[in-house]
């Protein structure tokens, strides 16, 4: 037996109370001269056995009265067979209802989404429970709890309706096991519906055993009820996203390129008419789409080369009505701005070339430091940093840390020395035999900084000689090899930024590296990379945290929305954002619902609507039942302590006949 | 008179209320000179009681010679003879006699009221009243006397006597019994803690003698109620002996063993002819007297 206030039972000696009381009377007991002591002996004598029988039984029913009544405030719960008894229905039922954009999808056959399906569900559920159990619903988008008095109304309240946001399951049921256990509710159910959207629920997160974990030690146990919506849409489906909006100022008339991408079930070949809008103007561009996913960049031309806008990219209907739009925004051009650490100002001039290779172009600035003065860089101002000195350490690389987490980009070459720096090391520096090079065979092509060119040129990695270089060791992605498979490029995700470390320096002995036609192209793409959390810093997620100033009002430009739920463009002062669906919700890949169940481990999980009963039996409250327990226990000492019927023969002639002599 | 010498047992007041009623015998006494009570001799006295027929022997002086002129038959006439009573007060001064309930007397006090009024009003009306004092031996033994003088020496008796000591009561009454020929008016004042059947025997024997037997059954309201609901240590009034026990526990028993024993006193009482009046301490002990000395006169006439 568990109890849900168990630092009550400490309560529990004083149901020894009765007892001392009857010792402490028993010691300080009254003496009295007594003449008839004849009777008493007799009556000593005679006692029967029952006599004393109740006398012990009066007493341990008050210390049972007192027993029962600190095991009802410390709330008992019941499992196994005792609950099995006396199981009565939850106190609680939480509603967990996934909100995200791939629950609006239509349920097969009908044009009712999946969302509101669950909900009708739910409240037909609940109708049983009405009377008896209380309602709380947590939604994915705020997780937040929502007392919910009327079942019935399920569907018609705010917090149950569609959003544009991802669902992350684990995080919202780490918040209500928080809920519960801050509010100590009795034993409770959680019914939660989802379309088992593997982004959502994120199978390999970490965070379900540590969920699973602080379910199972809850001293109530927690039943789960599954109601999944898994069915893959009937017909063709498809999405939109925009994945990046860049400006193009050297272009004539300026334009902005809007980089957008099409998802499909099915990847044959197939027109797809896409309506893109900006400022007013809506034009259509019809797409020949190959693929399930299909990248297109459209060309958008604007006023002058710093105007500011904000667009939509619509595609036909389909069974989700919610991922067919994507809104962007673009502003002024961002002044990308990168640092070369350098202890040699020549090695410092060419990576700063690397980095602002145009002359006239303003809105690429490089600046090189000694790395004497690394201590003191606001880094933060910086989209990239190129280091080519030895590892940082101390205080320094402490801060390259928290800049590589806020979203930095940090190439790091070999200096020379060993070293290590994020979990990256550089070897000791190996020479190639005379008159010969190490050839590099290996690198991605596909993506990332040696990928082909938009127009599929590669870049002209084969032609590097290596001639020195520090093999790269730990963790991290080989973007590049060489022929011998020791990595010549890594790269690394350090929170929200990346580490690039390269296997050579930049001097002429070591390679030709400097020679540009490799490191510009790389280094450019890194600076994109770095520099995008200037350059798309109006492009968000809904459910992401805007980097906003407090009391900040957002004000939808179609329509009354709301920031955090909805997709749209919306503005605070001369700020503007395009709220989109989180990419991750145009995946279609979902999770069976056996996986499902295991996730949480040893927590009992049923399927909604499964009226099978067995070991995933509820845990119940049972204070009522002591309570009523020691009420027994009372009513039975009270029958006792009565006194017994006087005898047929009344003592009358000692009756009193007259006042005090 | 009564209150000469701090005589704290006996109220004038209450004497001059009962003096107006006078206290009777059940049965005829034989008493040394007249007085209120009826006599088993026949005698001259002024009372006509019967006609006899004339038997060899009688006096010829009491023949009535009107009736034989009438009838031609010798008949004597028989008038009611009156004398007075001798009175035995037996007070029983055991131990137990000293239990007192807060705020009131002993049942030894309560007697001593009760005897020190009769004796008074006994000799008062020409009657003998004499004393015996009982624990575990005869402690006193004052004969009857009619004398006036004889109540001081009485008074003086129950000033000094006080409860101890084991109860010997059974035995002392038979001795009463064999000692106390002629017939007399026996009044026992006792709690009767002792077994009813040989008691009952006492009364038998004195019954047996003739004598009118009267006992006063005292009892303390607390002796009788058992009212305790604490634990209770109960030290004995006339032996070492203790019992600590729980009242709770024994309270039905010992109401059952009282009861008992009251009944049994009552009626071996009515099978013996023997007065019982049952009194709690706790009663005005003129209310008592009145009661008893009214219910005396209701059974004489």
């Amino acid at each position: 037996m568990t109890f849900l206030e168990p630092l009550l039972l400490w309560g529990l000696p004083l149901a020894l109370l009765p007892v001392i009381i009857h010792l402490f009377n028993r010691l300080r007991h009254r003496s009295i001269d007594w003449g008839a002591m004849m009777f008493l002996l007799s009556a000593t004598r005679k006692s029967t056995r029952y006599a004393r029988l109740r006398q012990w039984l009066i007493l341990l029913l008050r210390v049972l009265a007192l027993v029962g009544l600190v095991l009802a405030v410390a709330r008992p719960l019941a499992g196994q067979w005792l609950g099995w008894m006396f199981q009565t229905a939850p106190e609680v039922i939480v509603v967990v209802l996934d909100r995200s954009a791939s629950m609006e999808a239509r349920m097969p056959g009908g044009n009712v989404s999946k969302r509101a399906e669950a909900l009708r569900v739910l409240a037909e559920a609940a109708q049983s429970y009405r009377e008896s159990s209380r309602f709380v619903l947590f939604d994915t988008a705020l997780r937040t709890p929502t007392e919910v008095g009327d079942p019935q109304a399920l569907p018609q309240l705010s917090t149950a309706g569609a959003t544009d946001t991802a669902a992350d399951i684990p995080a919202t049921l780490q918040a209500v096991v928080e809920w519960a256990q801050r509010n100590k509710v009795g034993h409770f159910e959680i019914w939660l519906a989802s379309d088992l959207q593997a982004s959502n629920w994120q199978p390999e997160n970490q965070q379900w055993k540590v969920l699973t974990t602080q379910m199972a030690a809850l001293p109530q146990t927690v039943r789960v009820r599954l109601l999944v919506f898994d069915q893959p849409p009937v017909g063709e489906s498809w999405s939109v996203s925009i994945s990046e909006v860049v400006r193009r100022p050297k272009a004539e008339p300026p334009e902005v390129e809007v980089v957008m991408v099409i998802d499909r079930n099915n990847p044959a070949p197939a027109p797809m008419p896409v309506s893109i809008g900006s400022d007013g103007t809506r034009a259509q561009v019809d797409l020949e789409l190959t693929g399930p996913s299909y990248r297109y960049r459209h060309k958008l031309p604007v006023e002058s080369a710093t105007a500011s806008g904000w667009g939509r990219v619509e595609l036909p209907a389909d069974d989700n009505p919610r991922d067919n739009v994507a809104y962007f925004v673009y502003g002024p051009p961002v002044v990308l701005r990168s640092l070369v650490v350098s202890d040699e100002p020549a090695v410092g001039r060419i990576l700063a070339l690397a980095a602002a290779p145009y002359v006239n172009e303003t809105n690429f600035v490089a600046e090189v430091i000694h790395p004497d003065r690394a201590s003191s860089v606001v880094w933060s101002d910086y989209a990239m940093v190129l280091w080519h000195a030895a590892p940082p350490a101390g205080p320094v690389a402490a801060q390259l840390q928290q800049y590589l987490e806020e979203g930095g980009a940090v190439w790091m070459f070999a200096h020379g020395r060993p070293g290590s720096f994020e979990g990256i090391s550089w070897g000791e520096p190996q020479e190639a035999e005379e008159g010969k090079s190490w050839p590099i065979t290996q690198w991605q092509r596909q993506d990332g900084l040696l990928a082909n060119t938009e127009e599929n040129i590669v870049l002209p990695l084969n032609e590097l000689e290596v001639r020195r270089r520090q093999p790269l060791g730990g963790a991290g992605t080989a973007l590049a090899s060489y022929e011998d498979r020791v990595p010549f490029l890594v790269r690394r995700v350090v929170g929200r930024g990346e580490l690039v470390a390269c296997s050579v320096g930049i001097w002429p002995e070591w390679s030709n590296l400097r020679e540009g036609w490799v490191l510009v192209p790389a280094v450019q793409r890194l600076l994109q990379a770095g520099g995008r959390r200037f350059t798309q810093a109006g492009m968000l997620s809904c459910g992401q945290i805007i980097p906003a100033g407090a009391g900040e009002v957002w004000t939808c430009l179609e329509g009354s929305k709301d920031i955090r739920l909805h997709a749209g463009v919306y503005r605070s002062g001369l700020r503007m954002v395009a709220m989109n669906r989180p990419p991750a919700e145009n995946e279609v890949e979902t999770i069976e619902p056996s996986k499902a169940r295991t996730l949480f481990g040893p927590v009992s999980v049923q399927m909604l609507g499964d009226r099978k009963q067995g070991e995933g039996r509820l845990q119940s409250e049972l204070w009522r039942l002591f309570l009523f327990a020691m009420l027994v226990f009372l009513l039975a000492e009270a029958v006792l302590i009565l006194p017994s019927k006087p005898e047929s023969a009344p003592l009358t002639p000692f009756q009193v006949k007259g006042g005090t002599p | 008179m009564a209150e000469r010498g701090g005589r704290t047992f006996l109220d004038p007041k209450v004497v001059a209320r009962l003096v107006q009623q006078p206290m009777g015998t059940r049965l005829p006494m034989i008493g040394s000179v007249a007085g209120l009570h009826r006599s088993p001799h026949r005698g001259s006295s002024v009372e006509f009681a019967e006609y006899r027929k004339y038997a060899p022997g009688d006096d010829i002086r009491r023949v009535d010679w009107r009736v034989y002129a009438r009838t031609d038959r010798f008949y004597v006439k028989e008038f009611e003879a009156d004398t007075n009573l001798r009175c035995y007060l037996i007070l029983d001064c055991s131990g137990s006699m000293a239990f007192r309930a807060e705020g009131r007397d002993s049942k030894l006090d309560y007697a001593k009221r009760l005897i020190a009024t009769l004796a008074y009003l006994l000799i008062h009306q020409g009657d003998a009243a004499g004393l015996v004092c009982l624990s575990d031996r005869m402690l006193w033994d004052i004969p009857p006397k009619r004398n006036p003088r004889h109540l001081q020496a009485l008074f003086d008796v129950l000033e000094e006597v006080s409860a101890r000591g084991e109860t010997a009561l059974i035995r002392s009454l038979h001795e009463v019994a064999e000692r106390v020929r002629q017939r007399a008016l026996v009044m026992i004042f006792s709690d009767f803690f002792c077994p009813a059947e040989p008691l009952l025997e006492c009364f038998q024997h004195l019954r047996f003698q003739k004598h009118d037997v009267v006992a006063f059954h005292l009892m303390d309201r607390l002796e009788l109620d058992f009212p305790f609901d604490r634990p209770m240590r109960f030290v004995d009034l006339e032996s070492p002996e203790t019992l600590l026990s729980e009242p709770a526990v024994i309270r039905d028993q010992y109401l059952k063993a009282v009861r008992a024993h009251l009944t049994a006193l009552r009626e071996g009482c009515n099978r013996f002819a023997v007065e019982l009046q049952t009194v709690a301490t706790d009663e005005n002990y003129e209310m008592v007297l009145r009661a008893f000395l009214r219910g005396r006169a209701l059974k004489i006439r």
